[in-house]
């Protein structure tokens, strides 16, 4: 018996026959996976340069507030030495009675000599 | 109504609405895409060439200039961030109210401020490196036209008490003077370079691109200073001003052992904040006494030593072996003519007549007994025993007449003054004249007499220090000058003089100390006689059993009645060589006076 093709059915609609493999779809989930995972990674590869942008502004934020530190450090060392001139302090230690190291006398203490006597302590029985 | 197989036709207008709307869209992407692969492929490089370039911006890093030590690491000197307050005229709206309010605040003339403002100048400065605090108030007025930007400013914490040590730099931060020039390119460090993409809003880009050659800071310097003891040391001169009426005074404070200078003073003193505008160099100078401050004496400075000298010619003679301290010299007089019949001329000048200070008769002196009393003609008399080339060979051997090779700007060599065939020469640089030294000259050749007979190179910074340690500063000289033993000998005699002779104002109660006063008078402006003007004198070592310290001090032009070295220098001598000994610890270890 030979084969004849089907024949074509009554153009109804566009319909069309289809036949063998062809008669399932195709499965949409590989391709709607792949969609999924290169949106993520795209929204991930603008969500880590964002997190990246935003840490190096951070990060110059952190680095002007550092120099800023620094320069306010350097005032106040400047601020110490200042106040530590002993152009500035000793007026006023001169103010407050107080001497400078140099204004005292030093004391020699011959070690040959005995002691004066300072004081006599009576002892009795009862003091001692 | 629709026949199987056979595809329906779309009606003819609307198949080519669609095409024609077709084509549009195709021609419109084809275009889209040729202007994209324009972009992107042809003119890449090109384009981005050009937003780099806008984008790019490169900024100079200026390092951070070295700091200035003392030895105890109290700051002498360093930079701060301050504000430079600038004008853009063309938005200045109101010149002449804007210069009077920030005139008044800056301490800026308004008339001069005024003049700039209405300049055609795109740019003006209106006060550089004005302190942050001022700088805010001044900004604070928000003025159209009035900005800041930031610039290093130097700084002097002590004041004027080390500027004779620091020196000073310039408004551009340029050594000047002293340590600041001497050692400019060590404390100047090496400036850097930022590259960075920034946006239109001047905030840096990240992930831009970025280049950084960071500054390499100067080296700070650790000097051999003491700052409290330099400030007593200033206070004495500045009182010895006061109190002789002199037009100066200046001293030197070496530590015998290792040549390091405790203190360099000088009075009148400078403040080096507030000295910018002015030229270290005199030259031209409007008030040469204001210019004169500038200049360092202790090492710039010469004049003739007077009996200051006389402690190399006896100690030359003492190592020659040609007299010992009981060494007996006959007939010294209170005058001695070297030239036949000038001590008789009433010639000014006519030189060759040397006379004692005090009148005495002739009589016969020990070395001993003419140095303690510091009679000219026994020097003399000893000087001549020793013959004038082997004294020029010792005085060139205690460091005079060439610079000791101190770290500072511009010393001084000093000067002999043996021309050929002169007659008086000799005698005359016995005592002190015929020669001129630094003070800092004579205080290191004391300090050899204080160190065994071994000369030290003086030097003022000790260290330098860089971001990764300290550095050692090159190795000092040292020479043997004369024999310790000779040194013994010098240094009782100079203990002589301060306990028996001309040298008491000298005493430091609790040590005993050895020195030598000095009074030499002025030369006229000429240079052929001599003034009543005196430079006053008195340099000395202590503990006179192991000498620690040095100290020399010069008084200039005191008033007549103090113008001897005893008393206008030695006390001054004492007040600063106490101060010393208690600085470094030293344990007394004499009478009381």
């Amino acid at each position: 018996m030979t084969v004849q093709p089907v024949g074509r059915p009554a153009s109804s609609e566009g319909l069309r026959v289809v036949k063998g493999k062809r008669l399932r779809r195709p499965s949409l989930a590989p391709w709607v996976i792949m969609v999924i995972i290169a949106v993520a990674a795209f929204l991930g590869l603008g969500f880590a340069r964002i997190s990246l942008d935003r840490s190096a502004f951070e990060l110059a934020e952190l680095n002007k507030a550092i120099d800023e530190q620094a320069a306010l450090n350097e005032q106040l060392r400047l601020e110490v030495a200042r106040l530590e001139n002993p152009a500035r302090i000793a007026p006023l230690a001169d103010e407050m009675g107080l001497v400078i190291p140099g204004e005292t006398n030093p004391l020699l203490v011959n070690l040959d000599v005995p002691s004066p006597v300072v004081a006599e302590v009576e002892r009795d029985g009862a003091n001692q | 109504m629709a026949v199987p197989g056979v595809r329906p036709k779309i009606s003819h207008p609307g198949r080519a609405r669609m095409a024609l709307i077709g084509f549009v869209v195709v021609a419109a992407w084809l275009g889209m895409g040729y202007r994209l692969f324009e972009i992107q492929v042809v003119r890449a490089d090109e384009l981005a060439e050009k937003g780099l370039s806008q984008r790019l911006v490169t900024r100079e890093m200026a390092p951070q200039r070295g700091k200035i030590y003392d030895r105890k690491g109290n700051l002498l000197a360093m930079t701060v961030e301050s504000q430079s307050i600038f004008a853009v005229p063309d938005q200045v709206t109101e010149p002449l109210w804007v210069a009077q309010q920030i005139g008044g605040l800056l301490g800026v003339d308004p008339d001069t401020l005024h003049e700039r403002l209405r300049s055609d100048l795109d740019f003006v400065y209106i006060k550089r490196q004005v302190e942050g605090v001022l700088a805010e108030e001044v900004l604070g007025q928000e003025m159209k036209g009035i900005f800041a930007h930031p610039e290093p400013s130097r700084v002097y914490p002590a004041g004027s008490v080390a500027a004779h040590v620091t020196g000073f730099v310039n408004i551009d931060g340029d050594g000047q003077e002293g340590l600041e020039l001497v050692y400019d390119s060590e404390l100047r460090g090496r400036p850097g370079y930022a590259e960075y993409e920034r946006d239109v809003a001047g905030r840096v880009i990240p992930q831009g691109y970025t280049n950084i050659v960071p500054a390499i800071p100067g080296m700070d310097l650790v000097t051999t200073i003491d700052l409290p003891l330099q400030y007593q040391a200033q206070e004495s001169c500045l009182d010895a001003v006061d109190r002789t009426g002199a037009e100066s005074c200046w001293a030197v404070v070496l530590e015998v052992e290792t040549g390091e200078i405790l203190a360099m003073v000088g009075a009148p003193v400078f403040d080096p904040d507030t000295r910018q505008t002015l030229d270290a160099s005199c030259d031209g100078a409007e008030d040469p006494n204001a210019c004169r401050m500038f200049t360092n004496f202790v090492i710039r400075g010469i004049y003739e030593p007077g009996s200051t000298q006389k402690m190399i010619t006896f100690a030359a003679a003492l190592e020659e072996g040609q007299v010992n301290v009981g060494t007996l010299i006959p007939d010294v007089d209170d005058e001695l003519e070297v030239l036949e019949g000038a001590c008789d001329s009433s010639d000014d000048e006519q030189w060759g007549c040397y006379e004692d200070f005090d009148a005495h008769e002739k009589t016969d002196m020990t070395v001993a007994e003419i140095f303690t009393r510091s009679s000219n003609v026994g020097t003399i008399k000893v000087a001549e025993k020793l013959g004038q080339p082997k004294l020029i060979e010792y005085i060139e051997k205690f460091g005079f007449g060439e610079q000791t090779g101190v770290d500072y700007t511009v010393e001084a060599p000093g000067m002999l003054r043996f021309d050929p065939g002169c007659q008086t020469c000799m005698a005359s640089a016995a005592i002190g004249y015929s020669v001129a030294v630094t003070p800092l000259q004579m205080a290191a050749a004391y300090a050899a007499i204080g160190n065994d007979g071994v000369w030290t190179t003086p030097h003022i910074v000790r260290s330098q220090v860089d971001g990764q340690g300290e550095t050692e500063v090159a190795g000092v000289e040292t020479r043997q000058v004369v024999s310790s033993s000779t040194s013994l000998l010098m240094r009782e005699l100079l203990a002589r003089v301060v306990e028996e002779g001309t040298g008491h104002g000298g005493a430091v109660e609790g040590y005993r100390v050895g020195g030598k006063t000095g009074t030499a008078n002025k030369l006229s402006e000429d240079g052929k006689t001599y003034t009543d003007e005196t430079r006053a004198s008195f340099v000395g070592l202590a503990p006179i059993n192991d000498p620690k310290v040095v100290v020399a001090v010069v008084v200039d032009a005191p008033d007549h009645e103090y113008r001897t070295g005893g008393l206008s220098a030695a006390p001054v001598f004492s007040e600063i060589m106490e101060q010393a000994l208690h600085r470094l610890g030293v344990s007394p270890d004499g009478e009381q006076r």
